[in-house]
């Protein structure tokens, strides 16, 4: 939300034509300017996002959903995003397993520990932020492409010409399966770097699996802020990217600018969220 | 039935709209013409409550609706059928569903009079048994067809029709003339029809209205125009340009 | 059984297309690297438009993180009385994984998208081969300042996001935990070595360039209009994400080693 498309604001604001300038702006204001298109973008943004959010809620709750595009909608994510966040969680769990192994050799040199303390804090932390960046990454900016090429092809304009919503129509069967399919792919996730990790402790630090394979350190706090952390980003990343794609414009620049803003908006809402989830699980649950 | 008072609309700091004030009367067809970029898809978008303009009033069916919320506006236009200079039509669907979504959105009909509606729409649009086609597997003209029968297949009493003609050959557009004419008669409907082919709009259209700029230049009836004195109408009325 | 042996089929082949569309790309701007040949002054726009376009949300990011850090470390750091070791093991984590995977994902997200969504808009509207006629060699013009200037900006964001991460962490161990900033420091600059910056910092140098090449690749790539541009910059950023990680794993310990053997030799 921090000055992404803030380029494109100022581009349309700032091309002022002919005609109609008996006030020519001295450079104070045109500085001024400058600065403000980029705030109120931001802040119009968040208004938007906000907005966006609460008629998603009330739309999930009122009136009739169609359950098939929500099913649609799942096997979709699902399907955009399994090898990906195969890949990249199984990168995950070898690079945190090889990092913390070179920390214990540092300091205690006991790696029978190792694999207790790695699954609270994947539980906890890893999984749920990097698996939800993966999916904004994904499927994020896949809602904003399909929607931004709706609403530049004027899609939008005829659903709501013939009185939908384009929130209720589009954005809540995204929301819902959004939120299901996160939490689901955040488990995944979880499940796919612990093998990782599990592998890569064998292989360079010869931890036997059994060692490794340790639950004994999670709480039912790391578990409740996991699951916690991973429905807001399940919530977040369709809205965002949503609402990216309703407020597209131009042609086929407006959907590559659309996609932009909602891989850029997204993470950042993740990490907002996971800074203060974590905050406010920390504060709830300080140490067993 | 349809009353624009004083809509103004900037773009930037630049007005693309400036004081546009007309009246059209119950069962009236408007023909709306000028040069490409004056503002008359913007106009049909502020009336249909897709765009909200910066200045000024637009009534619907003795209704202001410049200020109504979306909800409100939802029953507003279930009254108003569109046509899409742009198409506009449901990529993720095909053609039959994108003909009766309007009708399913309104829910009145049941699913077998939904289909014998648009097998009967599609008739007469000359595209009979294309149902099952994908958009993407049509070419201009079909589409072109198609947005007209998903913006009349409920009857609505306002129609909007933005270049339902263009990209279609002679015959094709003279053939969509006469079915906007008929619907016209049988529906005592109020239109709204944007186009080039003026030949085409002289055989439908009672009244007249021509932008230049974001000004509307002339309204008046049909004999009005065939006898205005300003250049700009004239002008654009017999296709002479200035160099000429 | 069929459907998916066809389905792995077609994705090996998708992807070995990919591999050698980058591998491609990478020759023709090799080849403009002898003699080297940059425009001056694009240069200098795409470094300012790169800096100026990530600056923002690089340090938001980076703040974050490193408040997540601290908060996260608290637990540990509370339960076993180790406030000493707050510094140096967000320092440690921020500078060789945190810093620089966070900051390369939100640099690609908002870089490297945009660059495929720029490039992708010029390749549909035909102004890519507007400048061809123009005898304008478009990787020269366009393609070699953005190279240039990701590489070298995700290097210095990196730096810069280091910082502010730190900044964050040590003010987050004061709030929550009572760590005071000169326990952190302290804890920083005696346990962690420069190494430790400097993986993160060469790693960054890498990201940049993986960037680079994916999304000038898919940039150039775009067919199909509307739908064809997002979809670009859909594939960039995924593409971008999973270049980030495999490097990462590739190259840390590659650069401990070599860092190692330099040591081991010079003493
Ligand atoms: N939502 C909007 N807000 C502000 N300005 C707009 C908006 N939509 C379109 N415009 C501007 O209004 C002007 C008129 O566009 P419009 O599409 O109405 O032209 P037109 O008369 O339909 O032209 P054509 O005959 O080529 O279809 C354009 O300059 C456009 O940039
Ligand atoms: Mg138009």
């Amino acid at each position: 939300m921090t000055g992404v498309g803030a380029d494109r604001s100022s581009g349309s604001t700032g091309s002022t034509g002919e005609g109609e300038r008996a006030d020519r702006p001295s450079r104070i204001a045109d500085i001024l300017a400058s600065v403000g298109a980029p705030v109120f973008y931001v802040l119009s943004t968040v208004g938007d996002v906000f907005k966006t959010f609460g008629l998603a809620v009330y739309y999930t709750f009122r009136g009739k959903k169609r359950w098939d595009e929500v099913i649609n909608q799942c096997y979709q994510i699902g399907n955009r995003s399994l090898v990906f966040i195969t890949v990249v969680m199984a990168f995950l769990g070898m690079i945190l397993i090889f990092q913390s192994g070179l920390q214990v050799k540092r300091i205690t040199g006991d790696f029978s520990q190792m694999g207790a303390v790695y699954l609270p804090l994947l539980i906890r932390q890893f999984s749920p932020i990097i698996g939800a960046l993966m999916i904004a990454t994904r499927v994020g900016t896949g809602i904003a492409a399909e929607i931004g090429s709706m609403v530049v092809t004027e899609q939008v304009d005829a659903l709501r010409m013939n009185a939908t919503q384009p929130v209720k129509y589009l954005i809540v069967p995204r929301f819902i399966a959004g939120i299901f399919m996160t939490l689901v792919l955040v488990v995944y996730s979880t499940l796919v770097s612990f093998l990782a990790g599990m592998l890569t402790a064998h292989v360079y630090f010869e931890v036997p699996y059994d060692t490794f394979w340790d639950i004994s350190l999670v709480r039912w706090a790391d578990l409740l802020i996991g699951v916690t952390k991973t429905l807001c980003f399940g919530m977040a990343i369709p809205v965002v990217s949503g609402q990216a794609g309703l407020a597209a414009f131009g042609g086929s620049e407006g959907v590559g600018w659309a996609t932009t803003a909602a891989v850029v908006n997204s993470s950042l809402a993740v990490i907002m969220l996971d800074f203060v989830v974590g905050g406010v699980g920390f504060m709830v649950f300080p140490t067993n | 039935m349809i009353r624009v008072a004083h809509v103004t609309k900037y773009r930037g700091r630049q007005a693309v709209l400036k004081d546009v004030s007309f009246e059209i009367p119950a069962g009236a067809s408007l023909a709306l013409i000028g040069p490409g970029g004056c503002g008359k898809t913007l106009l049909t978008k502020i009336i249909g409550g897709l765009v909200r303009p910066d200045q000024g009033e637009v009534w619907v069916d003795g209704q202001e609706i410049t200020r109504l919320s979306e909800i409100e506006l939802t029953r507003v236009r279930f009254k108003i059928g569109m046509l899409f200079q742009n198409y506009a039509l449901f990529d993720f669907m095909d053609v039959g569903d994108n003909i009766a979504f309007p009708l399913r959105q309104e829910g009145k009909l049941d699913e077998e009079e939904i289909a014998s509606q648009v097998e009967a729409i599609l008739k007469e649009v000359d595209l009979p048994g294309i149902e099952r086609l994908q958009v993407n597997e049509l070419s201009g003209g079909m589409k072109r067809r198609v947005t007209f029968a998903r913006a009349v297949i409920r009857r609505p009493p306002i129609l909007v029709y933005d270049d339902p003609t263009a990209g279609l050959d002679p015959v094709t557009s003279s053939k969509i003339f006469i079915l906007l004419d008929r619907l016209q008669r049988q529906g005592a409907t109020t239109s709204i029809t944007i186009s080039h082919d003026l030949v085409g709009l002289r055989s439908i259209c009672t009244k007249w209205a021509m932008l230049v700029a974001g000004e509307v230049v002339f309204f008046g009836t049909s004999e009005e125009i065939e006898r205005s004195p300003t250049k700009v109408v004239r002008q654009f009325w017999m296709g002479e340009s200035d160099e000429v | 059984m069929n459907g998916v042996l066809h389905r792995v089929g077609s994705s090996i082949l998708s992807l070995s297309r990919e591999v050698g569309g980058l591998a491609v790309l990478l020759g023709q701007i090799t080849v403009r690297l002898f003699p080297p040949h940059l425009d001056g002054k694009e240069t200098w726009r795409s470094f300012y438009k790169v800096g100026v376009k990530s600056t923002p949300i690089v340090v938001t990011t980076a703040l974050l993180t490193g408040a997540i850090m601290a908060v996260q470390s608290s637990a540990f750091i509370e339960e076993w009385g180790a406030y000493g070791l707050l510094g140096w093991g967000a320092g440690f984590s921020i500078m060789r994984e945190v810093g620089p995977i966070l900051i390369g994902l939100m640099f690609s997200g908002r870089v490297g998208a945009n660059n495929t969504a720029e490039l992708g808009t010029m390749k549909v509207t035909e102004q890519i081969d507007a400048l061809r006629t123009l005898a304008i060699d478009p990787i020269s013009y366009l393609i070699m300042p953005r190279f240039v200037a990701m590489i070298v900006m995700l290097v210095l964001l990196t730096v810069i996001g280091d910082l502010f991460a730190l900044v964050g962490a040590m003010i987050f161990a004061d709030l929550m935990i009572d760590v005071s900033p000169q326990v952190f420091w302290h804890s920083l600059l005696e346990m962690t070595y420069l190494i430790d910056f400097l993986v993160g910092v060469i790693k960054a140098g890498f990201f940049g360039f993986a960037i680079a090449l994916v999304s000038c690749h898919y940039g150039l790539k775009v067919t199909g209009g509307a739908v064809g541009v997002g979809r670009a910059v859909n594939n960039c950023v995924v593409a971008s994400a999973i270049g980030i990680f495999f490097l990462d794993y590739l190259l840390t310990p590659l650069i401990d080693s070599a860092w190692a053997a330099l040591f081991i030799r010079y003493g």
